[in-house]
């Protein structure tokens, strides 16, 4: 797989010229993450809420119903970091902040070891913390969870959002140009 | 005896008034035809290029712009409060506050609106990335010096990894 490199500091660029991201940024890439799992599950419990809010249940009921919504958020918070690192190796927060997690060969993450590296997040977040601040003394900038699961978090400079935009736009023009001339090509 | 040679004159007339009647017609169609082919030949649009990047006829317009009477005219105008009776009919039409919906509303402005967001989000983005990879290598600096060993050197450990374009 082939890596893009970002202007990296000297320490922590190896001799192929890959740069592995910083604790900070990580923890602010996490940070959005939060942000993001938070809303969406904050949406999604008001919602529940106010349908519940309509049947008079037994509290008995609604205990159940408390506990599902926790097994679900747990879910999703799963399913989240997983999906996304085995997907395309990057969360919405790590896009925003153009960093990328890969297994310690540069491939993309397996379902397997994503759920892996999930887990190890909490065993390095439950001592403190300190799993993570591993991460500042180590030369491929690896925390705990890093290192149980074997992965490495690299950094992956990709386009602007503005340029984004405007490449998505003219995408799209150029494909309802092309299918206009199709149309034109064969009128039904 | 009058009326008889009233009727004789008429009648012998008759035929030269349809004949100038269609005189008439031929003429008209004639210019039109002419006029036609005047506007639509280049020796025109040659004529109308010439004279306007002549430097007399610009030499002309200049000096008429910077006249007392080109002045005198323009103030008379503005002062007339023409432009005035302009404005206020344009802001209480209705059809110029359509316009002004049409416009915003219209995929272009909304795009360039959006835009201007984005770049916006990037500029801030790009910064806070800056700034977090320098806060990155502060951190460990100070790490490294706390437990007071060297600063790390990179080494190879990840063989697979390998620079590419993006």
């Amino acid at each position: 797989m082939e890596l893009t490199t970002a202007a990296p500091t000297a320490r922590t660029r190896d001799p192929s010229g890959v740069a592995y991201t910083g604790l900070l940024t990580r923890g602010i890439a996490f940070a959005i993450d939060a942000a993001l799992i938070n809303l969406v599950a904050l949406v999604v419990t008001a919602g529940a809420t106010l349908i519940v809010s309509l049947f008079h249940l037994p509290s008995n009921i609604r205990a159940v119903i408390a506990a599902v919504g926790v097994a679900a958020y747990v879910v999703w918070v799963i399913g989240y970091f997983v999906g996304f690192w085995s997907a395309t190796g990057q969360t919405p927060g790590n896009r925003v902040m153009q960093f990328r997690v890969l297994t310690s060969n540069g491939e993309r993450l397996r379902p397997r070891r994503a759920l892996l590296r999930c887990g190890a997040l909490v065993i390095a977040a439950l001592p403190l913390f300190a799993g993570f601040l591993l991460t500042l003394f180590d030369r491929q900038r690896r925390g705990l969870q890093d290192r149980l699961a074997r992965t490495v978090v690299v950094e992956a400079p990709g386009l602007s959002l503005a340029e984004a935009s405007r490449r998505r736009r003219r995408t799209s023009a150029r494909r309802a140009i092309g299918s206009e001339h199709a149309g034109a090509d064969h009128p039904a | 005896m009058s009326a008889l040679g009233t009727r004789v004159v008429v009648a012998s007339l008759r035929p030269l008034g349809g004949v100038a009647g269609a005189a008439v017609d031929a003429a008209v169609t004639v210019e039109r035809y002419a006029t036609a082919r005047v506007l639509d030949s280049p020796e025109l649009e040659r004529i109308l290029v010439s004279a306007v990047e002549s430097p007399r006829v610009q030499a002309a317009v200049k000096r008429a712009l910077v006249s007392d009477g080109v002045r005198d005219i323009v103030t008379a105008v503005f002062e007339s409060g023409l432009f005035d009776l302009i404005a206020e009919r344009l802001l209480a039409s209705e059809a110029l506050w359509h316009l002004v919906d049409e416009i915003a509303a219209s995929p272009a402005v909304t795009a360039a609106i959006t835009q201007q967001g984005l770049g916006f989000a990037d500029q801030v983005g790009e910064e806070v990335r800056t700034r977090s990879r320098s806060a990155d290598d502060w951190l460990e600096r100070a790490a490294w010096r706390l437990v007071h060993r060297r600063t790390p050197t990179p080494r190879r450990g990840t063989e697979g990894l390998r620079p590419g374009p993006p």
